[in-house]
């Protein structure tokens, strides 16, 4: 698979702190593992790549790095424990590549500086991975994240 | 009273305050629980005035406010807000009342056809509109003249509040029973408004707190199915597309009134790391604080509350009595506690009840989980 970086891609892999190469090993190992969520239309997929102090998404095309985030809370399972039926529709847009099944929009349990709370994220019911959106991770918790920073500090 | 008629906010107490109020968000330890009577208009019953006056100056009130929260020794954030919001945005005729928050005369939606034309107004416009615009003078002085007491809240309600706003209740009510599809489109035109007003105190602010929940939605009045398709559901979906907006993070749950049948609906509503749970009464009586930590303890924050009835009209000891058993039952929930009220501190409440509740949160709210 050869990925594009665009120049604008190219800044938001220094935004983030993420090198080239990093990035193309996330996507590498999404790929060939499977363990990715694909856009309904097939034409988007999200890979992720966590270590113990960040985890990354690239979110690409067949030909083109689109975006990359971020978010530096660690991502401990789902909140309550397990996954039960909620009484809403909590379909995303997205499906677990390895799976087919659609990843379900749900709460998840968060640690960052020894804190543990709640945040949106995506949900393979079949599989169990977990991803936090573009939208979430951008705003919901990076906010999150400098609270804590400020106020665990 | 202008601004030089108030004394400056005590440094000293202020800081203890807001290590207090700190901890149940991050976990960073303090000596005891932080107590929060919600206090709005009764601020104003503290320097002789009167609901209606508090209303009408939303720089005064929320200088009555900061000035209640150091002599309570509360919650330090000036909050000024009321039920009955977004109705004149649309057209609702808002009326300031004496000895009451401001209500609504006149509703913007009267038949059917109203709910199909209804077309909810973009950010823009509702930062142009009355409330915002009011709310903001609130705000701004809060943010200009005591801005560590500044925590911007975005009053959203939930989609029966806000669709109660713009349509009677009376109506409101009855197309649930004869065209509940219609509900369902005020209800996710409700929730549209819901994200638009949101982003525009994000857009302002920053980082700020939406509060949503289930009121008008609550057991007295709607059963649980009723409870699930008008309320739950789209305010869920709102508090997503907020979130997803980057419009939060924090997300305070009010579900005041009775919600014995469905507050476990609420245990798996969207939540960030900033989520605090309120639920008013099981029944007829207080929701009892050890119910509300064991189902949503290991999941958010959570808001134990004294009853509102007892806080206006019943006597210091019952207050105590109530506060101590709440606190003791909720001070250390895993995920953080708040002592409150079950609603907004009644305008006329006797300060001595607001003080007793205060009273049990220093004898009896000391944390042993740190």
């Amino acid at each position: 698979m050869d990925i594009k970086i665009t120049e604008q891609a190219d800044n938001l892999l220094k935004d983030n702190g993420v090198r080239k190469e990093e990035i193309l090993d996330i996507i590498k190992n999404s790929e060939s593992s499977g363990q990715k969520l694909k856009s309904k239309d097939g034409n988007t997929c999200i890979a992720k790549g966590a270590s113990e102090n960040l985890t990354i998404y690239a979110v690409y095309s067949a030909s083109e790095l689109l975006d990359v985030y971020t978010h530096k809370m660690n991502i401990l399972g789902i909140t309550g424990g397990e996954i039960k039926p909620v009484e809403y529709d909590d379909a995303s847009d997205w499906i677990c590549a390895k799976c087919g099944e659609v990843a379900l929009e749900r709460n998840v349990d968060m640690s960052y500086l020894g804190v543990t709370r709640p945040g949106p994220g995506l949900v393979c019911a079949k599989c169990g991975e977990m991803y936090v959106s573009a939208g979430m991770a951008k705003s919901t918790l990076k906010t999150a994240e400098a609270i804590l920073e400020e106020k665990r500090a | 009273m202008p601004a030089q008629d108030y004394i400056p906010i005590d440094s000293d107490w202020l800081g203890k305050a807001g290590s207090l109020w700190t901890t149940p968000w991050v976990d960073k330890p303090s000596d005891r629980v932080i107590v929060d009577p919600i206090i709005l208009s009764h601020a104003a019953t503290l320097y002789r005035k009167n609901a209606g006056y508090f209303y009408s100056n939303p720089d005064e009130a929320v200088r009555m406010v900061c000035g209640a929260c150091e002599l309570y020794d509360v919650t330090p954030v000036g909050h000024y807000l009321y039920a009955d919001y977004w109705g004149a945005d649309y057209g609702a005729e808002i009326k300031i009342q004496t000895n009451a928050p401001p209500g609504i005369t006149n509703r913007p939606i009267k038949t059917a056809e109203d709910v199909d034309n209804f077309e909810v107004l973009s950010t823009e416009d509702l930062v142009k509109g009355p409330t915002l615009t009011t709310h903001y003078k609130a705000l701004d002085t809060v943010k200009n003249e005591y801005p560590q007491m500044f925590a911007p809240i975005t009053q959203l309600g939930g989609t029966m509040e806000v669709a109660t706003n713009w349509a009677s209740i009376e109506d409101v009510f009855m197309w649930m029973i004869t065209e509940p599809e219609l509900v369902d489109k005020l209800c996710v035109k409700a929730g549209d408004h819901m994200v638009n007003a949101c982003r525009a105190t994000a857009e302002r602010y920053g980082a700020n707190v939406m509060i949503t929940g289930s009121v008008i939605a609550s057991g007295d009045l709607m059963d649980r199915e009723q409870i699930k398709r008008f309320s739950y559901q789209p305010v869920s979906r709102a508090v997503r597309k907020v979130l997803n907006a980057g419009a939060g993070p924090g997300v305070y749950y009010h579900l005041c009134g009775n919600h014995t049948d469905d507050f476990d609906l609420w245990k798996d509503a969207p939540m960030s790391p900033f989520t605090i749970v309120q639920i008013g009464y099981d029944g007829q009586n207080i929701f009892p604080t050890s119910k509300l930590v064991e189902n949503f303890g290991d999941r958010c924050t959570c808001f134990g509350t004294v009853d509102t009835k007892l806080i206006d009209r019943g006597t210091p000891a019952q207050v105590y009595a109530q506060a101590k058993e709440q606190v003791i039952a909720g001070k250390d929930s895993p995920r953080g506690f708040i002592l409150g009220t079950a609603c907004e501190c009644p305008t006329n409440a006797p300060p001595v009840n607001v003080h007793a509740l205060v009273r049990a949160a220093k004898d009896f709210g000391k944390y042993e989980k740190f």
